[in-house]
């Protein structure tokens, strides 16, 4: 299948070569139905990338086939969009067809189901560690990472050695074929062969010798540990961190851990943690569970060892004693291990899970040794002194601490957490490790028993917003009227506000859930929700007004529903019901293809990588063909090789525009045929006229701050770039495309780019306008109020209105004429207004002085009158 | 639910996904669900019991949904089946209503919609149970 792609993708390429030496012959308007082409693929392709990311709230149900089949029509847009590019200006861009193929190739071969590893670094600092990197450096690593890199819980500085590492190590040392060839006599029935099968395995691995890449890859990451902390040379912990270890296969604990190591002992244990994949256990184990013995893919853990005064484990739900309120934490002195492995009494400290985390019971044992440092490396048991042995090893603070944090990395998990922690000499909390605890729901919770507990509880919003991020929480209220409110935003609330405002990212991580009255589930902050996994309904419309400050409430955005009070019940059969979304290999999947989708890396078309082999992603390919269609336009228009059929113009007009006019019927007058310049006076298309007289209405162009003259405006922009760049010329190039009815405009001011499609004739059912805007430049606050003000705008003049991140799209269609006529005209003087926007929009009052602001101007024009649906809102 | 007895719901679909997520959602709405991947299980389930409501899959591996519906159908006629497919075509969708197909719900679906329509199939059989 793929080579058939591979093969065809040729065959294009060396037409495109050829054609490209004869250049073709394409009248106009051929032309501009492939430019036309674009534009739609485009949309489209975009509508199907928003889609896919939606998918990822988790309030929709969907299937392999649909990942398989929205990423298929995905592909096929694509393959249009680089096609068509190709035609408009041939040959030039054929080096995308081997960009998009390599992407493509990427995407497909996760579509396929086949986990190849990803090639990788064999050391990589945790600090570097992205999300999603499990296949490169297994759960155990992944899971810290996120624990230090997005919930910034403190966590022992490290590395991680990659399952790239341990592949280089099977390659160098020849241990593949052997591994095959030894497995293939495993007998289970044959205790005595096992046992020597696996001591053989094991003596191979402890004798290897490592990759010089390898050995320089890890003694760079020690040095910036090192470099880090001043004192003395690090010594670490190394653990293992197996692909798969801790899911639902728990080869939790059956590998060998190694504390205290010296740096230049790292290298060896790590060999030691690789050898006690092939216990003889564990190898049972695998082979009972029928996992083939090429399928272990070992990657380790090296964290700077804590000098731990106090250590202990964390259940976040007490499974043993079935009580669904309880958190329980057990602690020792010293050091861990014996902790986790039971061999010294524990103190226990049971724990209210609901904020403020009462402390239930606290039972002190006898503690009469415990684990410390062996100043030369390595561990030592030693005596507690007398006056300790009977004290708790924790205060009151430090187990509401503990239980703090534990409950917020269950939050992020989305399920019950088995977590390490130790408290330092220094008095400082660090989290070691953690991993989800898998509890059977006691028979007698069954769903019945939460329908029951449910049942007592008025509703307070039913399906009246959007999921973001689905999950349920329970707890406090907190209403932010203005941005002061955020700062004293109570850790565990849930947030209510007015609008998704993407400042609502600083608290995110200390809250438990998000409502907002306005919003997209495709915005900013609701992107931010489902990175940190807080469960977010946007756009309840009533919010705000339903819920007050302190009210108690159980958010369940998995159903969609706000109850009053709060029902642990349901909290607690969400965490440990089987389904966790988020766990899902389908979510899991999508997740992974869309990494190679959707982040949009080529911004500025000025910037030099704006090239095909700058493209890394889907999203970055529809946008290069976009640009580099609309320039090709732009520069046919701009040098008179338009064909008979088209007339080219330049627009004289009292805003430099730099817009080179094309008509392909009946947009110009006819009259000064010889003339290359026109005027606003010549124009006869409808909607371009109408575009230009709001673009012009007295009031909506020249405000302040923006006191400065447009032109001089624009050239400050255009100095920014190198003048002796060929894209300088383009940058007060516009391209309108203009028939008796028909408007295609695509208009970049400065950096907001605007996009307006539109149809107007005496017949309302072929009418519509489209309008797309895309700002830049400014900070991503800035960007997404000037997007809302626009789509709120938008919405009061009935437009259908979509937001993305700040992509505003608007569409609206059947009207009369003279209504569409004033429509366009809207968007005309909207296109104005917003120019000067950004330097205006400081804070979120700001939209609704610059909505009403931008209604005060517009009425004066006559336009948003009764008679054409205005909505003031 | 009007009565004490909880209205049974059957679920078939190929996609183990599709099962995991909609039988917790159910449950927790107050149904009684059980969930099937392999047709052939969920016929032989059909001849020891009958459902309240039926939701199945129409194309799925080594297996026509259609032939389930119809089955579902002929053996209980008053069973209100709501197919849910990714692959929705008129034709389908005609056969399937033509076969007494109380509603069709393209995949992907909110786990709201699909709960909109079980519990209006449960009261259109209410309302017909009482007449």
């Amino acid at each position: 299948m793929l080579h058939r792609l591979i093969r065809f993708i040729q065959s294009i390429r060396g037409y495109f070569q050829q054609r490209h030496s004869q250049e073709p012959e394409y009248p106009f308007s051929k032309l501009f139905k492939k430019f036309q082409n674009i534009l739609a693929s485009n949309n489209e392709a975009l509508e199907l990338i928003a889609d896919m990311g939606d998918k990822l709230s988790g309030d929709y149900v969907f299937d392999k086939q649909y990942i398989l089949s929205t990423y298929e029509q995905l592909k096929n847009h694509i393959f249009r969009l680089v096609l068509d590019l190709n035609t408009l200006s041939p040959g030039k861009y054929v080096h995308l067809f081997e960009v998009f193929e390599e992407i493509n190739d990427t995407i497909q071969q996760a579509l396929s189901g086949k986990w190849v590893l990803p090639q990788g670094d064999f050391a990589i600092l945790y600090s570097a560690l992205g999300q999603d990197m499990y296949e490169l450096v297994g759960s155990k690593n992944a899971n810290l990472a996120d624990i230090r890199n997005i919930l910034d819980l403190p966590t022992p500085d490290g590395f991680a050695i990659t399952t790239s590492a341990f592949r280089a190590y099977i390659e160098r040392n020849g241990l593949g074929d052997y591994l095959v060839q030894a497995m293939s006599l495993w007998d289970p029935d044959d205790a005595a062969a096992c046992e020597e099968i696996a001591s053989e395995i094991q003596a191979h691995f402890l004798s290897g010798s490592f990759p010089p890449e390898m050995t320089r890859q890890v003694e760079t990451a020690i040095d910036a540990v090192r470099s880090r902390k001043s004192g003395d040379t690090p010594c670490f912990a190394v653990r293992s961190s197996a692909w798969g270890e801790d899911s639902i296969h728990s080869f939790a604990g059956q590998y060998q851990s190694f504390l205290n190591v010296p740096a230049n002992q790292l290298l060896d244990s790590y060999r030691k943690v690789l050898a006690s994949a092939y216990a003889s256990g564990v190898l049972a184990y695998r082979h009972e569970k029928g996992f083939q013995i090429h399928e272990l893919a070992m990657s380790a853990g090296c964290q700077r060892m804590v000098n731990a005064a106090v250590s202990g484990v964390i259940y976040t739900l007490d499974a043993l004693s079935g009580e669904t309120d309880t958190l329980l934490i057990t602690a020792a002195w010293g050091l861990g291990a014996p902790v986790v492995d039971g061999s010294v009494q524990t103190d226990r400290f049971k724990v209210n899970r609901t904020p403020p985390h009462i402390i239930k019971s606290v039972t002190a044992a006898r503690k009469t040794t415990m684990m410390a440092l062996e100043a030369a490396g390595g561990t030592k048991t030693v005596p507690v002194p007398d006056a300790c042995q009977q004290e708790p090893c924790l205060t009151p603070a430090q187990v509401q601490k503990l239980a703090e944090t534990a409950l917020l990395i269950e939050r992020y998990f989305k399920r019950p957490q088995d977590i390490e922690w130790a408290i330092d000499t220094e008095g400082e909390m660090v989290v070691l490790q953690a991993r989800p605890l898998y509890i059977h729901t006691p028979p007698g919770r069954t769903a019945d028993h939460v329908a029951r507990a449910m049942s007592d509880h008025a509703i307070l919003l039913n399906h009246q917003g959007v999921v973001a991020q689905r999950g349920v929480v329970a707890g406090k209220v907190f209403v932010v009227t203005s941005d002061d409110d955020l700062q004293n935003v109570p850790t565990g609330a849930i947030l209510v506000a007015r609008y998704t405002s993407p400042r609502l990212a600083r608290v995110m991580r200390r809250i438990q859930g998000v409502l907002t009255d306005v919003g997209s589930p495709m915005g900013h902050m609701a992107t931010i929700a489902r990175e940190f996994r807080v469960p977010a309904i946007v756009n309840t419309g009533v919010a705000t007004r339903v819920l007050k400050t302190g009210d108690g409430i159980t958010l369940d955005a998995s159903q969609n529903i706000v109850y009053s009070g709060l029902i642990p019940e349901l909290c607690y059969d969400e965490i440990t019901s089987e389904d966790v979304f988020e766990e899902s290999y389908e979510y899991r999947l999508l997740r992974r293809i869309l990494r190679n989708i959707s982040p949009l890396n080529l911004i500025d078309p000025h910037d030099q990588n704006f090239k095909p082999s700058g493209c890394q992603t889907v999203h970055d390919i529809i946008r290069f063909v976009h640009e580099k269609a609309v320039q090709h336009l732009i520069h046919l228009g701009d040098t008179r090789t338009t064909k008979a059929d088209a007339t080219s113009k330049r627009l004289k007009f009292a805003i430099p525009l730099g817009l080179i006019v094309i008509d392909i019927g009946g947009g110009i007058q006819a009259g000064n045929v010889m003339s290359r310049d026109i005027t606003p006076e010549d124009i006869a298309s409808t909607p371009m006229k109408a575009f230009l007289k709001g673009l012009t209405a007295p009031g909506m162009w020249s405000t302040e701050p923006m006191s400065v003259d447009f032109g001089s405006f624009m050239s400050s922009l255009t100095r920014t770039f190198s003048a002796a760049s060929e894209s300088a010329r383009y940058m007060n190039r516009n391209l309108a495309v203009v028939s008796a009815e028909y408007l295609d405009l695509n208009l970049r001011l400065g950096y907001h780019f605007n996009i307006i499609d539109a149809y107007v004739s005496e017949k309302p059912n072929d009418n519509y306008a489209y309008f797309r805007f895309l700002g830049g430049v400014t900070d991503v606050t800035r960007r997404s109020r000037r997007a809302r003000f626009i789509g709120e705008v938008l919405e009061r003049f009935n437009f259908r209105v979509e937001i993305r991140g700040d992509l505003v799209v608007g569409r609206i269609k059947k009207l009369e004429k003279d209504a569409m006529i004033e429509k366009i005209t809207m968007i005309g003087c909207l296109v104005a207004y917003t120019r000067q926007l950004d330097v205006q929009m400081n804070s979120d009052d700001d939209i609704h002085q610059h909505v009403s602001d931008f209604f005060k101007g517009v009425c004066i024009h006559d336009i948003g009158s009764e008679n054409n649906g205005f909505n003031p809102g | 639910m009007t009565s004490d007895r909880k209205t049974t719901v059957l679920i078939l679909d190929d996609e183990p996904i599709v099962c995991k997520r909609l039988k917790p959602a159910l449950e927790k709405a107050g149904y009684e669900v059980e969930s099937f991947t392999r047709s052939r299980e969920a016929m032989h389930r059909l001849t020891e019991r009958s459902f309240d409501v039926a939701i199945t899959d129409l194309k799925m591996d080594g297996l026509d949904g259609m032939a389930f519906l119809t089955e579902v159908k002929k053996r209980y006629p008053e069973t209100e089946v709501i197919v849910i497919t990714g692959f929705a075509t008129m034709e389908t969708a005609r056969e399937s209503y033509q076969k007494g197909v109380f509603d069709f719900v393209a995949k992907p679906f909110k786990l709201g919609e699909i709960l909109d329509v079980v519990k209006k199939a449960e009261t259109k059989r209410e309302a017909l149970l009482k007449n």
